[in-house]
């Protein structure tokens, strides 16, 4: 657990209320708010991906469990898979991204967010990477 | 994500003879060395370790496309390519492919692709659309992704053609492969994921460019969409630049360069690399070897995957209403107007907007049955019956009206 991310009890089930958006090393972050994680993906993978054409993504009401392939970002010819960072079940995706999918090279963090999910399992939370360690990693030839 | 077989028996490889460039002696095949599919358990993997990448060339025995894609799919899904790279070759009977979130009503023409037995299939990588054939190849280039390079696959193939016939070949500022006249021989796409990736492209042979022009012929359909749209091109045969090229030696041929090119730096290491790679094999595409196979194949020979998995899209199309279904004290055209809302391959609404005239003329009836009796159909002929028959159950005042509203109907969903 990071400094910058507390954990509170309430009413017998806990939250993480983090300040800070969490990574995975497949280059997707979710901002976690009580149980909703707003999923978008990091500056390193719009960059590399180039622009993106058309986002494909997961509908409202499907089940997703951490890691899946839920979707799919296509640029210039690829079509990259988008994965699932934390277990859940979706919400909301933001029909501004499907109408402009530039949005996502635009702003990744802000408006070019990708999906809402309702966590079901708020523990995997502590398998992600906080921004200084995504980071990190971003420097080793891991990724 | 990877299964383990129980090793089965060895195919023998029939040997293929090419002539080497430089030293004008014949090169034999070695027999196919048995490859294990599974990726744990990979036959020699020490070896490999030691010895860095090794390589393969797989050859698919089925012409059929969605088995082909189905058997991409399955080795995209569950081979660790970590110490072993593939190039998968694969031909089709007639097909016309369409990229992963493109429209085929948009792409190609439906009806007359059905009307000549060629299969319409959407595959799982970006990019447009594109004919196949049996005088069209198809290369599957599959790595790990952090080694996926289209460059380095494209300049390789375009290695093979100098090598075996000499022909000179660029790749274009959009990353195809294009002849002196910047025709197009091929078209390329990929799909990325974690931590598989595949660089697949066409390269066209000796494919019937009159069947290809017919399949893919656009036309202006009142579609509205997001999907992403083809850019057409012009195209040019291998044939045509050379009349020796044919299929059987070109396979061959870029196999032969694919083995002999470093995994990694993209160099050429001469025929004696080859020796250290796990050469040929041919691949029979079935359940008994692929475990899963059938239902990947199922699913992308399935309507819902080819058509339903369309973005959303809606037509519209406007037609001159006959004069006798307007009153007698009419003098100017009217038009009807008919847009369909599609979602998923189904017909999500219909708005028919009626001229006042035919509206106003002995009450027109017929709108809300249309809607209503469209309305979760597949966008299809049977639409059209379901609607027809729901109006053929009005009163017969109604008849002529009703019929010409069909008959409408009927035009946009088949003209497309």
């Amino acid at each position: 657990m990071t400094p910058s991310s507390f954990y509170h009890e309430n009413g017998g089930r806990k939250f993480f209320q983090n300040v800070e958006r969490m990574y995975t090393n497949k280059h997707e972050w979710i901002l976690i708010d009580g149980k909703t994680g707003t999923v978008g993906i990091s500056h390193y993978a719009q960059d590399a991906l180039g622009d993106v054409v058309y986002a494909q993504l997961p509908d409202v009401g499907t089940e997703v469990l951490k890691k899946d392939e839920c979707g799919a970002l296509e640029s210039v010819k690829a079509a990259s898979e988008l994965y699932c960072p934390l277990s859940g079940r979706v919400i909301e995706k933001n029909a501004a991204v499907e109408e402009t999918p530039a949005l996502i090279n635009q702003s990744c963090y802000e408006k070019g967010w990708l999906f809402k999910i309702e966590l079901t399992n708020p523990d995997e939370l502590k398998e992600l990477m906080t921004e200084s360690e995504y980071e990190n990693f971003l420097k080793t030839d891991a990724h | 994500m990877a299964q383990n077989f129980v090793q089965g028996s060895i195919v023998k490889l029939q040997r293929i003879a090419i002539t080497g460039m430089k030293r004008n002696k014949p090169l034999a095949l070695s027999s196919m060395k048995f490859c294990n599919y599974s990726s744990s358990a990979q036959q020699g993997s020490e070896e490999a370790k030691v010895a860095g990448t090794v390589k393969s060339v797989f050859i698919s025995q089925s012409n059929d496309i969605f088995t082909n894609l189905a058997l991409e799919d399955w080795l995209y899904r569950n081979f660790d390519f970590t110490n072993h790279h593939i190039l998968l070759l694969w031909q089709n009977s007639p097909a016309v492919v369409i990229g992963r979130h493109q429209n085929p009503w948009l792409e190609a023409n439906t009806a007359v692709l059905s009307e000549h037995g060629i299969e319409i299939a959407r595959r799982n990588s970006g990019g447009g659309t594109v004919y196949h054939d049996r005088g069209n190849l198809n290369l599957t280039f599959f790595t790990p992704r952090e080694h996926y390079s289209r460059k380095n696959n494209l300049q390789l193939i375009c290695r093979a053609l100098l090598r075996e016939w000499g022909l000179k070949t660029e790749i274009s500022p959009r990353e195809d492969i294009v002849s002196g006249n910047y025709k197009q021989i091929s078209g390329t796409a990929a799909k990325l994921g974690r931590p598989n990736a595949y660089h697949h492209c066409t390269l066209l042979v000796d494919v019937d460019k009159v069947k290809l022009g017919h399949a893919l012929h656009k036309h202006n359909k009142g579609i509205k969409t997001n999907a992403t749209q083809s850019i057409p091109s012009p195209v040019m045969n291998l044939c045509d630049l050379n009349s020796h090229v044919k299929m059987e030696k070109l396979l061959a041929s870029i196999g032969w360069e694919y083995l002999r090119t470093d995994p990694y730096s993209a160099e050429d290491k001469g025929e004696d690399f080859i020796g250290k790679q796990r050469g040929f094999q041919f691949i029979n595409p079935t359940d008994q070897w692929f475990p899963g196979l059938e239902k990947l194949r199922a699913e992308f020979a399935s309507w819902g995957w080819r058509f339903g998995k369309s973005p959303k899209f809606n037509v519209t199309r406007t037609f001159r209403v006959p004069r006798e279904l307007l009153s007698k004290d009419e003098l100017t055209d009217q038009e009807l107007s008919i847009t369909i809302d599609v979602n998923k391959g189904v017909v999500e609404d219909v708005l028919l907007t009626v001229p006042p005239r035919l509206a106003a003329a002995k009450g027109f009836s017929g709108q809300a049955q249309v809607v209503t009796s469209l309305r979760g159909q597949q966008f299809s002929e049977e639409a059209i019956t379901m609607l027809q028959k729901a109006l053929s159950e009005l009163e017969s005042p109604e008849q002529t009206r009703n019929e010409f509203v069909v008959h409408c109907m009927r035009q946009v969903v088949t003209s497309i």
